[in-house]
């Protein structure tokens, strides 16, 4: 059970640290919403998963599934709901030079 | 409130019994579920105010979920009458596919030359029911390289991070792989 | 195996990795940067209270702060990014 927890949280780290770098290194906003929209789901998900395993079944668990669910749910609805205000206000995609 | 409650009454009629009655069991239990877990205790009392808090809520909230159909004029579908077991299997393809695209997210995050070729594509998948079409929108942030950026009149803005994304979700031919999937869940 | 230690040690990592993402916020260059930051902040302060929680041995109050916090944020961003709807100043 432990080494199942600490696969998950290094996973989940590794996801959460991911996403993080991405929004700093990405060129402009919409590609920086492909870093925090995928990276930060699925890396929190795993995390809280993880620890959720470690602290073993009880009812902090259950509302540590609770947040998995929830972020799963709302992280993604987050993200488009910026990206569609970006897209109505007029804001370009940046593009490679010469395409 | 009274024009919504005008709307809903109208909305109520149209609709099967068995949908009403899906959407009149499913949301209170549901609440009286999430009460318990966040309470935490089994106690007459406890349970009983919840059931009851569930019910109110559920009761104060029922003009605003009935949907209107995107296509049919008059028609309206229960928010929560939905295909669950369908829906169960399906979340399961997406955490798949949530996993590939973060995969896919990190190489291309720590590779130093950072191989992308932004570009927006647009697609059209008529859906008649308004979860369809949300449940298609936030699919698409999910998957590999895709972002939505607008819905509107059945047609989807995707911002994609490379070409073969773009391709993957709109192919030049045919339909990619996620809408035929969400429109079958919905049987359109 | 795990131990207090390692659980400190993710924490003060998120803590880092919050300020690296402050640095986007005070950037910018947009106002819809600045608010995938604070969106990014909001959901890492999720995970930053459960470890809290952990490491005070009291799981049972943090989690429900940690949800409420989840809630509240995730409501936040979308009444914000609404209000921001077609009216953001999108000029870097």
């Amino acid at each position: 059970m432990t080494i199942v927890a600490l696969v998950l949280l290094f996973s989940g780290f590794f996801f959460i640290v991911v996403a993080a770098l991405g929004v700093i290194r990405f060129p402009d906003f919409y590609t920086r919403l492909h870093a925090a929209g995928k990276g930060d789901t699925l890396g929190i998900a795993l995390f809280v998963l993880g620890l959720a395993v470690y602290n073993g079944f009880n009812f902090v668990s259950l509302k540590l599934l609770l947040i998995v669910l929830f972020v799963f749910l709302a992280n993604p609805i987050g993200g488009h709901v910026l990206s569609r205000a970006a897209f109505r206000s007029g804001l370009k995609p940046w593009t490679k030079k010469g395409e | 409130m009274l024009v919504q409650g005008g709307i809903s009454m109208i909305a109520k009629k149209n609709l099967a019994r068995e949908a009403q009655l899906k959407q009149l069991i499913v949301l209170p239990l549901a609440l009286f579920i999430f009460w318990i877990i966040l309470t935490g205790s089994f106690t007459t009392k406890s349970l009983i105010i919840g059931l009851m808090a569930a019910l109110i809520v559920s009761r104060l909230c029922s003009p605003i979920l009935y949907l209107p159909a995107a296509h049919t004029p008059g028609k309206s579908y229960a928010a929560f009458d939905l295909p669950y077991l369908k829906l169960f299997f399906y979340l399961f393809w997406l955490l798949g596919e949530l996993i590939k695209a973060n995969i896919q997210v990190a190489l291309i995050v720590l590779n130093p030359k950072m191989p992308i070729s932004p570009q927006v594509v647009t697609f059209k998948k008529p859906l008649d029911h308004p979860v369809a079409q949300t449940l298609l929108a936030k699919s698409i942030i999910l998957t590999p390289g895709t972002i939505t950026m607008d819905v509107g009149d059945d047609i989807y803005t995707i911002h994609a991070l490379t070409k073969d994304a773009a391709l993957s979700l709109a192919p030049l031919e045919g339909e990619g792989e996620m809408p035929v999937r969400v429109g079958r869940l919905f049987n359109e | 195996m795990i131990t207090d230690k390692l659980l400190l040690t993710f924490l003060i990592a998120l803590i880092v990795i919050i300020f690296l993402m402050l640095f986007r916020v005070l950037k910018g260059p947009t106002v819809f940067d600045r608010l995938n930051g604070l969106g990014v902040i909001g959901t890492d302060t999720i995970v930053v209270l459960i470890l809290l929680g952990f490491l005070e041995k009291r799981v049972n109050m943090y989690v429900d702060i940690a949800i409420s916090y989840g809630i509240l944020g995730f409501i936040s961003l979308v009444v914000i990014a609404k209000y921001f709807e077609g009216k953001g100043d999108v000029k870097p």
